[in-house]
């Protein structure tokens, strides 16, 4: 447990004095700040402020053109950029389990990642502070879902960055594999037969829009979500444990 | 694998038997044999891609082998990979540490990494930062040392949990020489404290110095092992002696010639007063020097021209070349 602690707070202190991630961090801020000033001068949401939040965090550009890639670009450094650099081989050597390193890793670019929803959140407090009537329901059901995927592409982003020193390579890949998380399930949900039945049932923006943003905490989709979060988790430790026992 | 294996590391704290590494097609490392008892200083000598560093590597717990076996103070790698890296302290070749990290943060990180509670890994700090002269550069980032400290710090890292193994890759590398004549201290003192040390370089002399053992690897197959001495013999090498005698002695060569044949050696007249003496065997130097002071020689100076370490490293990459 002290190695992992010890892990965890190194991670979350290289991420917080990072310029390469404040810098993203900036750029998700300035693009949500726009994405959100847009859909509130909506005529629908003019008319019916509770649609706000399953625009913004439901199906709309944020989660389909933002979200995969965040996540990916954060988890760079935890795997390749350490593997270019030469700081991988001093930790892999040290004596700490390779799950350890795996979940410290993983919690540190978590709790950041919740940098990037607390932006979003003040945007609402303002609103609320400004005398808006807010469906804090939806909100919170919101941005639990979106918090929930978010989870699950910095697995799919750590997995990534295993595979080697190349960050191109990882921030690609692990971006590429969230995209395809939402657009495969969304090509095929109107098929008929098994197809369509499991597309049906990976369907992230689904979850999002017609259950976390509606306030309605589905139990399915949060199993999911957890689920392939904790089936990325193991594959990156897969990745890892296969480098000391794969000859 | 693992119970015979562990009844033959009793003594050997760093042990490898038939290790083998292929990266595809490519064999870096063929049955490599070898041991390193505590206490012991073995130096680990190669041209580039001889695969030392591979060796470490596996040693340290980085990669797997492809065949054969490695244990670390009884522990085998392959069984128990967490518990040979609790005894190991490795310090990589380019030792290189998170760059926004301060020397002060990143030693109590690598400690509590190691397991050591905060009391104990501040009291460790304390202890080999004096000991490595860390101290001034305590608030400074790994970005801002030069090369020395760099290393330095890396070997504080090493030497955080007491480990009972060390594992050196290419430690001299881009140290001045006082740096160098530091850490070949230090070494030694380590040794002195009953570590099995096992270090790879390419700076022949300090391998010479401090290395109680040599082992040479060329193409990934292990040449030579021992002590210097050892590695002489082994190899069958001539002695070859200096004789120099007072001035004015001009029966010097004629007796010289005498003994020739009983003595089995031929000489070569460098002036009147110096002399090289080839011996066929290393055995016969003591009768040589007795038959010296016997003939009443006017000795001034016998000096054996012992084949230094580059030679031996030399003639054994030679001998492997097609």
């Amino acid at each position: 447990m002290n190695a992992f602690l010890a892990l965890w707070r190194k991670e979350v202190f290289a991420l917080f004095v990072s310029p390469f991630v404040f810098v993203l961090l900036g750029v998700w801020f300035l693009l949500n700040g726009l994405l959100f000033s847009v859909t509130i001068e909506t005529q629908a949401v003019q008319n019916d402020l509770s649609l706000l939040p399953p625009y913004l965090l439901g199906s709309g550009m944020l989660v389909w053109l933002l979200l995969p890639a965040f996540p990916a670009l954060l988890c760079i450094r935890l795997f390749a950029e350490e593997h270019r650099v030469g700081t991988l081989e001093p930790l892999l050597t040290a004596p700490i389990r390779d799950s350890a390193v795996v979940l410290a890793k993983y919690f540190a670019a978590c709790l950041f990642f919740l940098v990037f929803w607390g932006g979003i959140l003040l945007l609402f407090l303002l609103l609320s502070w400004n005398d808006a009537t807010m469906d804090w329901a939806r909100i919170w059901g919101g941005l639990l879902g979106a918090v929930l995927v978010s989870f699950l592409f910095l697995a799919t982003g750590l997995w990534a960055s295993s595979w080697g020193s190349n960050l191109v390579l990882a921030a690609g890949g692990g971006a590429a594999l969230n995209y395809l998380f939402l657009f495969v399930p969304a090509l095929f949900e109107h098929k008929e037969g098994l197809l369509g039945n499991v597309a049906r049932l990976c369907h992230l923006p689904n979850f999002l829009d017609r259950g976390f943003s509606a306030g309605l905490i589905d139990s399915y989709a949060l199993v999911y979500l957890l689920g392939m979060s904790a089936l990325f988790l193991f594959l990156t430790w897969v990745r890892l444990v296969s480098r000391r026992w794969v000859p | 694998m693992g119970s015979a294996l562990f009844l033959h590391t009793c003594a050997n704290m760093i042990l490898t038997k038939k290790l083998t590494k292929k990266y595809g097609d490519h064999v870096a490392l063929v049955d490599l044999d070898l041991e390193v008892q505590p206490g012991e200083i073995l130096g680990f000598l190669g041209p580039n891609g001889a695969g030392k560093s591979t060796t470490l590597r596996i040693l340290s717990g980085y990669l797997p082998p492809t065949s054969g076996e490695c244990s670390i103070n009884g522990k085998d790698l392959a069984l128990d990979s967490l518990g040979a890296r609790r005894n190991t302290g490795y310090l990589p070749e380019n030792f290189v540490a998170p760059s926004e990290m301060r020397v002060q943060e990143y030693l109590m990180f690598r400690a509590r990494l190691k397991g050591l509670k905060r009391g104990i890994a501040k009291a460790s700090i304390e202890e080999i930062v004096k000991r490595l002269g860390l101290g001034p550069r305590m608030r400074q980032t790994f970005a801002a040392l030069s090369k020395g400290f760099r290393q330095r710090v890396g070997l504080a890292d090493v030497l955080l949990a007491n480990p009972p193994a060390v594992l050196l890759d290419e430690p001299f590398t881009g140290l001045d020489p006082i740096q160098r004549q530091e850490f070949r201290e230090i070494l030694l003192e380590l040794s002195q404290a009953g570590k099995a040390i096992l270090f790879s370089s390419h700076v022949l002399p300090e391998v010479e110095e401090i290395a109680t053992r040599v082992q040479i690897l060329n193409h990934g197959h292990s040449r030579a092992v021992g002590t210097l001495e050892e590695l002489n013999l082994h190899l069958q090498r001539e002695a070859s002696v200096l004789l120099v005698l007072q001035p004015g002695f001009t029966k010097a060569r004629e007796n010289l010639e005498a003994g020739r044949q009983e003595f089995q050696f031929e000489f070569i007249a460098l002036s009147e007063t110096h002399f090289e003496l080839h011996l066929k065997h290393l055995d016969l130097r003591p009768k040589l020097f007795q038959w010296l002071g016997a003939q009443n020689f006017p000795v001034l100076e016998v000096r054996e021209n012992r084949p230094d370490l580059d030679q031996l490293f030399r003639s054994l990459v030679e001998e492997d070349k097609p």
